[in-house]
């Protein structure tokens, strides 16, 4: 227990080597596109665009603003999936580093975590701008947003922390992981409404912590979202846990990983 | 005074795994056959004491293999060792491996302040240090070009001026002083004398005794992860080199 606060402390002690990893990622990852930074906004974009095709004859009656919904849904759960996937392997490919230099290894993930949140925000802007072409009013919940971004950020930092710890022992975690989300994005309302899910499986939704996440974040940007408060709730027990959970799993086995890097 | 480097009794050992199960599905199959996994214990140091004191200079040399670069590990808090104690009064910037956290893609000045807070400075520390590496480095304009279009030596230099210029107590260095041609190692060497007068301890891991009789104060001398012989440098080269020269005899 001890360990892990002391671990925390270093994290706060290296905060500049988190900010040049979190910069370097950013300015890498668009060096080479011609449009650099915009892809940020376009692909969100796009991808609704093919599924808004592909759904919008499916539930376009069921689903007001179907586009806002749509966009929404894939902003937020290309962050968790595209953030958590790419931390999976973060120790496996800092590897080189780690067995050669000191410093608290948590903050590979940690930095992958946040830049994606940072292109999160950027993928912000187009939803939007949707919102005003397609005449959706923001909510008077949206002072929640803020909140919110801090509660998905812990949850995904807890994610990582035990995917990446688990992938250094067991190499298959990070291909199981691959099935998992996809499992995971079907179970999550995403582009279909809650309504079609039938009332023996509602348990299965009420199970998924990001049915709240993505709850709280439709409620906090337009939607009208019943049980709120209770919802949020949830989202701060299941973003503390997981976040609890990750660091403690990973302060655990944090001294063995250099044995099998 | 106390000693800046204290290992008391100080032991790793890796577990090397025999038929290591790879993946899950192997992990769990070995199981359901009730399979242990087999492991051996390899000491690659064993119940190690030293104390080394500030401004020392001191050389640690021995076959390959003898646990070298892990009591460096041991000592730059990259391994935690499996029994004893490790004590250390001050920062450290280890030269393992000069420049193993460059990135490519980035200019050389982006990448001295990633490498730098990868040695644990602080913004503010490293802006002050800033000027001087370029300088040290001698790269001139080259330092606003991406590090793909450097030649090694021009890397290995960056990297010896930013872990040289974080102000160390203590300096790490595993066999890369050759890095450059002449005048730049000749450099590289009057700065290490530079701070030997100021006070810093370095450690020092060469195959090249006469290297290793010009700086260094005091030598340890590992073999099969024991401290075979620890003290004056000249003395302890001379009988290294003598067991040597016998092994190649018999």
């Amino acid at each position: 227990m001890i360990e892990a606060l002391k671990e925390a402390k270093e994290i706060y002690k290296y905060r500049e080597l988190l900010r040049n990893l979190v910069v370097r990622d950013i300015k890498v990852r668009y060096k080479r596109s011609v449009i650099g930074f915009l892809w940020v906004m376009l692909n969100p974009l796009l991808i609704m665009l093919i599924l808004n095709i592909v759904f919008s004859e499916l539930f376009k009656v069921s689903i007001p603003n179907y586009t806002a919904y749509l966009l929404s849904g894939i902003i937020l759960w290309s962050f968790f999936s595209q953030s958590t996937s790419t931390a999976i392997v973060s120790f496996i490919g800092n590897s080189n580093l780690i067995k050669k230099v000191y410093m608290p290894k948590a903050i590979f993930p940690l930095s992958l975590i946040l830049s994606a949140s940072v292109h999160f925000l950027f993928a912000m802007i187009p939803l939007f701008i949707i919102f005003y072409i397609t005449d959706v009013h923001i909510s008077s919940n949206i002072y929640l947003l803020p909140i919110f971004f801090i509660m998905i950020t812990m949850f995904s930092f807890g994610v990582a922390l035990i995917l990446a710890t688990s992938t250094v022992f067991f190499h298959d975690v990070r291909y199981i992981y691959e099935v998992l989300l996809l499992a995971w994005m079907y179970m999550t309302p995403i582009f279909y409404p809650e309504s079609i899910v039938p009332e023996r499986f509602m348990f299965i939704l009420q199970l998924n912590p990001f049915y709240y996440f993505i709850s709280i974040f439709r409620a906090a940007l337009y939607m009208d979202v019943s049980m709120l408060s209770e919802k949020v709730i949830y989202s701060f027990l299941f973003s503390v846990v997981t976040l609890v959970l990750g660091w403690l799993f990973y302060n655990r086995y944090r001294q063995k990983i250099i044995y099998y890097l | 005074m106390n000693p800046i480097i204290s290992l008391k009794n100080v032991s790793v050992k890796y577990r090397i795994i025999i038929e290591k199960p790879k993946t899950l599905q192997e992990y769990i199959i070995q199981r359901f056959k009730g399979k242990k996994i087999r492991h051996d214990n390899l000491i690659a140091i064993n119940s190690i004491n030293i104390d080394i004191s500030k401004g020392e200079i001191i050389g640690i040399i021995g076959s390959n293999g003898a646990g070298k670069s892990t009591l460096l590990k041991v000592i730059a808090g990259i391994l935690v060792p499996s029994e004893g104690e490790v004590k250390i009064s001050g920062k450290i910037s280890p030269l393992i491996e000069l420049g193993a956290g460059f990135d490519m893609e980035l200019t050389g000045k982006e990448n001295i302040y990633l490498n730098a807070s990868l040695l644990g400075l602080s913004r503010k520390e490293i802006k002050e240090r800033f000027d001087s590496i370029i300088d040290f480095s001698e790269l001139g304009d080259f330092i606003h070009s991406p590090l793909k279009s450097y030649s090694s030596g021009m890397i290995s230099r960056l990297g010896f001026s930013i872990a040289t210029e974080v102000n160390p107590d203590i300096l790490i260095i595993d066999e890369t002083l050759a890095v450059g041609d002449e005048h730049f190692k000749k450099k590289c060497m009057d700065k290490i004398i530079g701070f030997k007068q100021n006070g810093i301890t370095i450690l020092f891991v060469s195959h090249s005794m006469p290297e290793i009789k010009r700086l260094c104060d005091k030598v340890i001398w590992l073999d099969k992860g024991n401290l075979k012989m620890l003290g004056k440098s000249e003395v302890v080269t001379e009988s290294y080199l003598n067991q040597s020269a016998q092994m190649v005899n018999s």
